[in-house]
């Protein structure tokens, strides 16, 4: 979420509501959700989701924007343009909050393997002597190989970084590579799925395409000694 | 195809080459053996050739079998394997027609479909011989050094032992980082070998161990042969090859590790003190630390602590130098003293936080020459 898009219609904040109430709705099919306690969600771009105290998980019923909250006593009706409805009838308001969460600054691609790619990057010869780096995320046209890198050959190396080596990583990596090696220009290029944990799969898998599978320490690429005894 | 094999050479030529097959292969074929009759044993009678790959291992084993009627098929190495162990003690006879092979013995009758053989990737050839050594002792000095390589992917060069030969003497070493092996031995190179200059080879340590295991058997022969070129080595004794792909990596210099002298030094029972340590390590949680106080003549061991249980154990040993208190991770330890293969054992020592040296003793009360293992110690508490 980046905030509200469009002209600002709504009250910049984001409104928690507990009640019991119950849900119907009315559009491309019909369904009913009996009364019930409940957490009804009205965000700031106009959007409604009724949740159950069940996981962090999908709201039982909702509606995406663009669409309009009409209060009318305890019948809340939700529409949006196609005429569809999510017919919210209170029968008892527990509680109410309104609060304005500002700016979201956008999901960041999980920390470690941003530091991992950052660090691989730096200590291009973890993956071979005579390694050299070409950039980090290198663009193809479905989005960005994490590393690109010359072998001591001169080869073209892609690079994907995970935490986690599993099956969709050698997939992303897969069709990345199929992309790259379209351009003659950097053409053949190998692939090298580098992980601090590879799943027995996904290496199965990787070694299968004649993708390279490389195993990452964390703590000795950050430079953390562990604090036992060893020979070397 | 169609032979007449005997039961038990066959299941256990099976058993050995469906053991290097990958439990899930990425392309069926791999799954497979390739029975090859047609061929010829290494006495030169008619034999039936059963070879796996998995393009990292290649195992072979030739058995002697009457062959009707010459020829190849791929067949389910693992389902092979079961069935050949579970047949009677009977003359078996395999035939291919069409695209089944049927086991035939005694009462019993299996029918199992084949793999296209001409999809089965060709085996690497042997490389050429590099010399001989007597079964029992590769497979003694192999077992005593892989038990130190690493099983971490992450530093890939430390899962191999580095087998170095120059000339008559052999030498092997592998270390994870926290323990090092080191085996000396003599062996009988062929004049090519023993006129060059030294190599160095890193075998992937599992690989190697397994061969060493299956072929290393007393009163045997086994032959090495090096392709450093290509990447290979190969293990062949008792009519069985097998052939592994080395690892490609830097082996670190280790030698300088070693201590060149000692402030301490122990000679104690092997089998006692193994046993103590398993012992009081009871309390150890999860194998942490078992600490020894070395004293005139007397060793005590500790395990454990207020917080959980603790134990404690006195044993005699003849110590020279000076008192020490010292603590080691109770299965590298462990793992040492079983890898020494002889009654009494030495530990020498310099202080608490640099590593300790085990060596045999042989039964005259000397220490052997030819094995060491180095072994780090952890950290004491406090």
């Amino acid at each position: 979420m980046t905030g509200v898009s469009g002209p600002v219609t709504y009250p910049r904040c984001v409104r928690l509501v507990l009640a019991r109430c119950k849900v119907d709705y009315v559009g491309r099919l019909t369904a009913h959700l009996p009364m019930a306690n409940r957490l009804l969600l009205i965000k700031a771009d106009g959007s409604v989701s009724v949740h159950s105290d069940d996981r962090a998980y999908k709201p039982l019923n909702w509606m995406s924007p663009p669409c309009w909250l009409l209060e009318d006593g305890d019948v809340w009706t939700v529409q949006n343009k196609a005429g569809e409805r999510l017919v919210i009838t209170i029968d008892a308001l527990i509680d109410e909050l309104n609060h304005d969460l500002g700016a979201e600054p956008g999901l960041v691609k999980d920390g470690v393997e941003a530091h991992l790619q950052e660090l691989l990057a730096e200590q291009v010869n973890t993956l071979g002597a005579g390694y050299s780096l070409v950039r980090r995320e290198y663009p193809t046209a479905i989005g960005p190989v994490d590393l690109l890198v010359k072998d001591g050959d001169g080869g073209t190396v892609a690079v994907e970084v995970k935490r986690r080596g599993e099956l969709d990583g050698v997939e992303q990596l897969t069709r990345y590579l199929e992309l790259l090696n379209r351009d003659p220009l950097i053409a053949p290029v190998q692939g090298v799925f580098a992980a601090q944990q590879i799943k027995p799969q996904a290496k199965t898998l990787a070694e299968d395409r004649g993708i390279r599978c490389v195993t990452l320490d964390y703590d000795a690429m950050r430079g953390i000694e562990p604090d036992e005894f060893r020979l070397f | 195809m169609k032979i007449r094999v005997e039961r038990d050479g066959l299941a256990d030529a099976v058993a050995w080459v469906a053991r290097s097959l990958p439990s899930r292969p990425p392309v069926p074929v791999l799954g497979g053996v390739l029975l090859d009759a047609g061929g010829t044993d290494a006495g030169g009678e008619t034999a039936l050739t059963i070879s796996g790959f998995d393009y990292e291992v290649s195992a072979t084993v030739s058995v002697p079998a009457t062959i009707a009627d010459g020829g190849r098929a791929l067949v389910s190495g693992r389902l092979l394997a079961d069935i050949t162990k579970a047949l009677p003690a009977q003359p078996v006879e395999i035939s291919i027609e069409s695209s089944r092979a049927s086991i035939t013995c005694g009462s019993a009758k299996f029918s199992l479909p084949t793999m296209p053989v001409e999809d089965y990737p060709a085996l690497p050839a042997m490389p050429d011989r590099a010399g001989e050594l007597a079964g029992e002792v590769f497979g003694e000095a192999v077992a005593q050094v892989a038990v130190a390589a690493g099983k971490d992917d992450t530093l890939p060069m430390l899962t191999g032992v580095r087998v170095e030969i120059n000339g008559e003497k052999v030498t092997m070493i592998a270390t994870d980082r926290f323990r090092l092996a080191m085996r000396e031995l003599t062996w009988k190179p062929d004049e090519s070998i023993n006129n060059a200059e030294e190599t160095a080879v890193l075998v992937p340590a599992r690989t190697l161990a397994e061969a060493a295991k299956s072929l290393g058997s007393a009163g045997k022969t086994v032959e090495l042969s090096l392709a450093s070129g290509d990447g290979l080595l190969g293990v062949s004794g008792t009519g069985r090859q097998t052939t592994t792909r080395l690892l490609d990596a830097e082996f670190p210099p280790v030698r300088q590790l070693l201590p060149s002298e000692h402030s301490a030094a122990a000679i104690l029972s092997v089998a006692t003190l193994s046993d103590a340590i398993k012992r009081v390590s009871l309390v150890a949680e999860r194998g942490t630390q078992v600490r020894m106080e070395f004293a005139e003549s007397v060793l005590k061991l500790s395990a454990g602590g207020d917080d959980e249980g603790s134990a404690e154990e006195e044993l005699e040993c003849s110590f020279t130098g000076e008192p020490l208190t010292i603590a080691f991770n109770p299965q590298y330890l462990i793992d040492g003293l079983g890898a020494l293969h002889t009654d009494r054992a030495e530990l020498s020592f310099t202080t608490p936080s640099r590593p300790a040296l085990l060596k045999p003793v042989g039964e005259d009360g000397e220490v052997q020459a030819g094995y060491l293992y180095l072994l780090m110690p952890v950290r004491l508490p406090g």
